[in-house]
């Protein structure tokens, strides 16, 4: 296996790697699996130095200078050498699927909007930490040709360097050496269903919070602030489910990624994440708030640990190189992997929340951003999912779905309102459009 | 600023309501501000509609490809006197015709790509008949077989593609349109045949047709058995 890892791209293409393989499979007409990152900057986005910018450090990731081709067996990456991608002014529905040939065939796209400079991301490219190394390399080439000196540290990449070897591993491989496997089945969760919105819409709530505030509230839970938000999401979505009054109750499962970065060093920036899957049984009894943050907590120590992540990681690449599974050609296998995915992946979880962390930046830039945003495209199923990101003192928890119903928004936001956090709301919900229960 | 009174949050200057619980603002010492600009921007992006000519050529390509093959392979090598190969092109458009302008167009059309199959399949078997000198059979058996075909399968389309039905109401009705359509093939048969049209296997068709169809009238029409069907049927 360590052969097929990077082999290739001295031959001018790239094998997607292990999780990015899935994600054209599950591609529909009305669904990508697609993410935004953005930063508000203090100033009006200047659209013809932010493609400049763009110009200037294209190049300097060729993982994302590509565009995806169909094999006999596998998609894969071939360098783009069109002309692009091109900046345009931001739209109301974000992260629209992905059209393989639109755009000149280029994966990522690249918004303005006022303050806010957006890239939004096809994840058979990259994960969070390698959107937000590209998205930190863009901003400070769009300040630097504002004058501004700004260094590269903190995950700002050198555009004059060349790019690094690594940058291109499929580092699942190379850590995939556990000798007992896992595998990825998990219990039915419940699905968290709404009414899905027409085609075309992604309604986003973004609540803004205070950092400090929303630490020492995890804190007075005995949690990380990643456990004590993942605690409130799980509890909204019981009550969801209570509500909903079904023949039974099924457990309510998040979706939280991992960067395995932090487990297993490695400079790639392509995917590099896993799943993990915190999950409270309401079947087993009623759990108090408490309750459910300490289950996340217990939940999250065991799990997160180099082996039980190796073992799992394991199991997936070994998956995706069974020889069977590998033989089959795309055509059959796209379908496969869809009805997979449907009966395996999606039905694992009741909500997705990522929380890439800090979205640290070198002293020169702090000054000329507000804050950071991070939002999750459309989900595979009719729900919302929640993207957090913090910058300064500000974290910016996004929840964007196809759904009609901001119930879970609502009831989420009030429960921090409730543990006393400041929260202000930002949405792109057409106002005056019918009546929500209070 | 603005707060919502339900949910305790504080709202953007521009909202003139709560996204979360659609509460107006009434801040008389801060109205929403009208100016300044929202959050988002309000113009909606288009996706582009997927494309699948890709597919239409792949097909297009294949049969092409067939047909020359069978079409160079009658002419050099096998039965040149013959025009078998003929059947086999004539097969190919056919299929051509049926496979790819669903492919082609960007949304199903029903009923105009119904007739377009029933015009390839009669086209076909007039070749065929042309072939073997069977104008008599193909205008008295083959059209009226295929029209009444067509005719069948575009009422069953109105029915049930244009207003949506359940499962079970269109197994009553691909049911039911089989047994009447039995009693047209055996009227036409009948009367190229024998000349004295008549009813005898078909009416055995009929028969087993209304015995299928009557427990599953019953069972549409009454509440209780559906859901005991659902119960047992369940996947």
């Amino acid at each position: 296996m360590q052969e097929k890892n990077g082999a290739e791209k001295s031959r001018g293409w790239y094998r997607l790697d292990n999780s990015a393989a899935v994600y054209p499979a599950i591609q529909r007409d009305d669904y990508s699996a697609i993410y935004r990152f953005s930063a508000v900057m203090k100033k009006r986005v200047d659209p013809a130095l932010l493609q400049r910018a763009v110009d200037l450090t294209m190049p300097r990731f060729p993982v994302f200078n590509v565009c995806i081709k169909k094999g006999v067996f596998w998609y894969y990456l071939e360098p783009n050498l069109k002309p692009g991608p091109f900046v345009k002014p931001d739209i109301a529905n974000p992260c629209m699927p992905v059209r393989f040939r639109e755009d000149n065939g280029y994966l990522l796209r690249i918004y303005f909007y006022e303050k806010r400079i957006s890239v939004e991301m096809y994840h058979a490219l990259t994960d969070g930490a390698g959107a937000m190394v590209f998205l930190k390399t863009l901003l400070a080439e769009y300040l630097r040709l504002q004058g501004y000196e700004i260094p590269c540290t903190l995950g700002v990449k050198d555009v004059a360097a060349p790019p690094e070897e690594e940058e291109a591993e499929d580092a699942y491989i190379r850590y995939a050496t556990s000798e007992t496997p896992r595998g990825m089945k998990e219990d039915k969760a419940y699905p968290g269903l709404g009414t899905r919105a027409p085609f075309y819409t992604l309604n986003v709530i973004s609540g803004l919070v205070s950092l400090d505030e929303l630490r020492l509230t995890a804190k007075s839970y005995g949690a990380s602030i990643t456990e004590y938000l993942s605690a409130v999401l799980i509890r909204v979505l019981l009550d969801k489910q209570k509500r909903e009054q079904p023949h039974r109750l099924r457990p309510v499962a998040l979706a939280v990624p991992i960067d395995l970065r932090r487990f297993f060093p490695s400079d790639t920036l392509r995917n590099f994440i896993l799943n993990v899957c915190p999950a409270v049984n309401p079947g087993m009894g009623e759990y108090t708030f408490e309750e459910i943050v300490r289950q996340v907590h217990h939940y999250m120590r065991l799990n997160l640990s180099r082996q039980y992540l190796r073992a799992k990681m394991t199991g997936n690449v070994r998956l995706r190189f069974n020889p069977f599974v590998s033989r089959i050609p795309l055509v059959m296998k796209n379908p496969l992997l869809y009805i997979n995915y449907q009966r395996m992946g999606n039905r694992q979880y009741s909500a997705t929340l990522t929380n890439p962390g800090v979205f640290r930046v070198p002293a020169a830039m702090r000054e000329h951003i507000q804050r950071a945003e991070m939002m999750l495209g459309q989900s595979f199923a009719a729900r919302a999912n929640c993207g957090c990101i913090s910058f300064g003192n500000t974290m910016a928890i996004t929840f964007a779905g196809s759904i009609v119903e901001p119930d879970v928004e609502r009831e989420f936001f009030r429960r921090l309102v409730r543990d006393g956090i400041h929260v202000r709301v930002e949405s792109n919900r057409e106002e005056g459009n019918g009546c929500h229960t209070a | 600023m603005s707060y919502c009174v339900n949910c305790g949050v504080e709202l953007h200057e521009t909202a003139g309501e709560c996204p979360l619980c659609k509460t107006p603002v009434r801040n008389p010492k801060c109205p929403a501000d009208t100016v300044s600009p929202k959050p988002y921007p309000a113009d909606k992006g288009e996706v582009p509609p997927v494309s699948r000519r890709e597919i239409a050529l792949i097909v297009s390509a294949m049969l092409a490809s067939v047909s020359a093959a069978c079409g160079l392979l009658n002419l050099l090598v096998l039965n040149p006197g013959r025009g078998w190969s003929l059947y086999i092109i004539g097969a190919c458009v056919m299929l051509w015709v049926i496979l790819v302008p669903p492919f082609l167009t960007r949304r199903a059309r029903g009923l105009p790509h119904i007739l377009m199959d029933g015009c390839a399949v009669a086209l076909y078997v007039g070749l065929i008949s042309l072939d073997l000198r069977g104008a008599d059979w193909y205008t008295a058996v083959a059209l009226p077989l295929i029209g009444g075909a067509m005719v069948f399968v575009s009422l069953l389309y109105l029915l049930l593609h244009r207003r949506r039905r359940s499962l079970l109401t269109g197994i009553i009705s691909y049911i039911g349109a089989a047994g009447v359509y039995s009693l047209g093939v055996e009227w036409i048969l009948d009367r190229y045949l024998i000349e004295s049209p008549g009813v005898s296997w078909s009416l055995v068709v009929c028969t087993i047709c209304a015995a299928l169809m009557i427990p599953l009238i019953v069972v549409r029409r009454r509440p209780a058995l559906r859901e005991e069907a659902r119960r047992r049927f369940h996947v």
